[in-house]
């Protein structure tokens, strides 16, 4: 008996060291872009390493979003962002309501369902390039719309599963209860499964906002212009062939990560099944 | 039947509206993904199959399958198809197997985990532009960190991102670093669901921990295992942005992927027809493998 309790022990002490060792490799690289943010370049450079920014400096946010246009930048993504996730919520709800709750002759729910799903299997740089032609011929190069419109695409099969999982999880009594009472079936989703399905709402919105201000590859093909870019391209600009500026775009890249902390430790709760696109509850 | 106001063209529009609601709710996602994935998938295989002038004003000439055959011969798509394969294989391998080691570990030792999610799962939110310049700055050959470390335990200095050899190890890692939490996290889910019972009736019967693990653990697991792996496949089939930032398809080609080549020969070289050509490679070889590997796990059902 002794002995069995000793090796629980030793085991549980093992698990407590892989959390410690999890944490800090998962730590390190975040905290060490937040630090070399705050350097001088010479201390950025210095060898060997300066584990902690020994003068610390607001100097390179100042020449990211001062001097440079990060702001614009940041401005752009955030447009982006919040009409992509307006469009694809508000269209998700719709079509994950319907599939959630409608009867569909055969295997029709599913095939719908699997073809909202397949068309997000295509991988963007498939798409991009008739996407570019588009926009190209209809003079829209260059313009926030346009990188809306090809985000929009990327994240609404991802709304409209998320949105059907949780409003196959809502009780459908209550909106039968509803309809006895009067209501139709568009006040009952209006009135009873929308307001229920608010958690699922606020996750959803959250998730089609990551992913927007994240992406890259769009934007890279979509915008060359400076009023157009958003902060991923920006941040990636200061990477050139000659120079990579590492102040500027620790500052850029560490602000560009500021907003995302936030939104993960509010969507903490809804993590497992938006990552899974609904597939698996949280 | 309704509450609403009785106006007589009010009532008619509120039951036709009522009666066609199921499409009505559908048509505007469905309508917006037709659009945006049928004209590219058009557009895609008319130019795959045409010469497409450099000179927009001169027509597009008939090529027929050479676009296709040109992926026979074409070394630097071969090289491409290569990277990409070992990069998903590595990458998505070292993911699961770290994610669902430490799952086990957890599940097991540690009761509440509300707030280590909430750090574990920062990497995968992160925007993979800023996880690209991190990892150059940790791979940085004279100043980073990584080298910093290699030299204190008395180990050769690397070039990392930049080296021939170690190239792709190195965006594997970073790859590795920002994904295993997903894993970790659909597995620990998966744990949390699993049913009592059948591990009592083992213990019962005095099976080994090991045997539980083989015979109920992973069985139980089969569905997310499955949806796990076929979104980060997915995912790492069309891999672009760490690689872009990261090594730009370098040293000597040994990190360029396919879609960093699609995109090469699109806009660098000029070459919409033989982009297109490779992109329905990609697309069918991608949607051939969901469709197979999803009757393959019954996840239909």
């Amino acid at each position: 008996m002794a002995h069995r309790r000793k090796s629980i022990g030793i085991q549980r002490i093992a698990a407590y060291a892989t959390i410690a060792a999890a944490l800090v490799v998962t730590l390190f690289p975040v905290y060490w872009i937040a630090a070399n943010s705050f350097k001088y370049d010479i201390d950025i450079f210095s060898i060997p390493p300066q584990w902690i920014p020994a003068n610390p400096t607001s100097k390179h946010y100042h020449a990211a979003f001062v001097e440079r246009p990060f702001l614009i930048y940041a401005l752009n993504s955030l447009i982006i962002a919040v009409s992509t996730t307006l469009v694809s919520v508000v269209f998700g709800s719709l079509a994950g309501y319907a599939l959630a709750r409608f009867q569909y002759p055969g295997r029709w729910r599913y095939q719908i369902s699997f073809w909202i799903l397949s068309t997000r299997m295509m991988p963007p740089i498939v798409t991009i390039i008739p996407l570019y032609i588009a926009f190209n011929h209809l003079g829209m190069l260059n313009t926030k719309p346009a990188v809306i419109i090809a985000y929009t695409a990327f994240n609404l099969p991802f709304a409209t599963w998320m949105m059907k999982s949780y409003f196959q999880d809502l009780p459908v009594e209550l909106e039968e209860a509803a309809m006895v009472d009067g209501d139709t079936r568009w006040g009952a989703f209006l009135h009873v499964a929308l307001p229920l399905a608010r958690p699922g709402l606020a996750a959803t919105a959250i998730f089609c906002l990551i992913i927007s201000w994240n992406e890259f590859l769009l934007a890279l093909i979509l915008t060359l212009t400076e009023r157009s870019q958003t902060l991923p391209i920006g941040i990636a600009g200061r990477v050139t062939q000659y120079n990579t500026y590492w102040g500027e775009i620790s500052a850029a890249g560490f602000t560009a990560c500021i907003p995302i902390m936030i939104f993960a430790f509010v969507v903490q709760k809804h993590l497992v099944r938006g990552i899974s696109f609904g597939a698996v509850k949280g | 039947m309704t509450v609403s106001i009785g106006a007589k063209f009010g009532n008619s529009f509120e039951r036709w509206f009522e009666r066609h609601l199921r499409v009505l709710m559908l048509a505007p996602a469905m309508l917006v993904l037709l659009t945006l994935t049928i004209f590219p998938s058009i557009y895609m295989i008319v130019a795959a199959a045409t010469r497409i002038s450099p000179n927009p004003d001169l027509p597009w000439q008939f090529a027929g399958a050479d676009n296709f055959l040109r992926l026979l011969t074409d070394e630097q798509f071969h090289v491409g198809l290569w990277n990409t394969l070992v990069f998903t294989v590595f990458a998505v391998g070292t993911e699961f197997l770290l994610g669902l080691g430490l799952a086990l570990l957890l599940d097991r030792y540690i009761r509440r985990l509300n707030f280590l999610k909430t750090i574990l799962m920062l990497p995968m939110m992160l925007p993979p532009v800023a996880v690209a310049i991190t990892w150059k700055l940790i791979y940085e050959p004279q100043f980073g960190v990584l080298n910093e470390i290699m030299f204190r335990l008395g180990l050769p200095l690397q070039a990392w991102a930049g080296d021939v050899r170690l190239a792709m190890f190195s965006v594997i890692v970073a790859d590795v670093w920002q994904w295993t939490p997903f894993m970790f996290l659909l597995m620990l889910a998966g744990l949390a669901s699993l049913p009592d019972e059948p591990y009592e009736a083992a213990a019962i019967d005095g099976a080994s921990a090991w045997r539980q693990f083989w015979d109920l653990t992973l069985p139980f697991l089969k569905p997310i295992i499955a949806i796990a792996l076929l979104l980060r496949i997915m995912d790492t089939l069309r891999l672009f942005d760490l690689v872009f930032i990261l090594t730009g398809g370098g040293p000597a080609d040994r990190t360029k992927t396919l879609s960093l080549y699609i995109y090469q020969v699109a806009y660098r070289f000029a070459d919409p027809s033989y982009a297109a050509a490779i992109s329905l490679f990609v697309l069918f070889t991608t949607v051939a493998f969901s469709t197979w590997f999803i009757k393959r796990m019954r996840l239909a059902d």
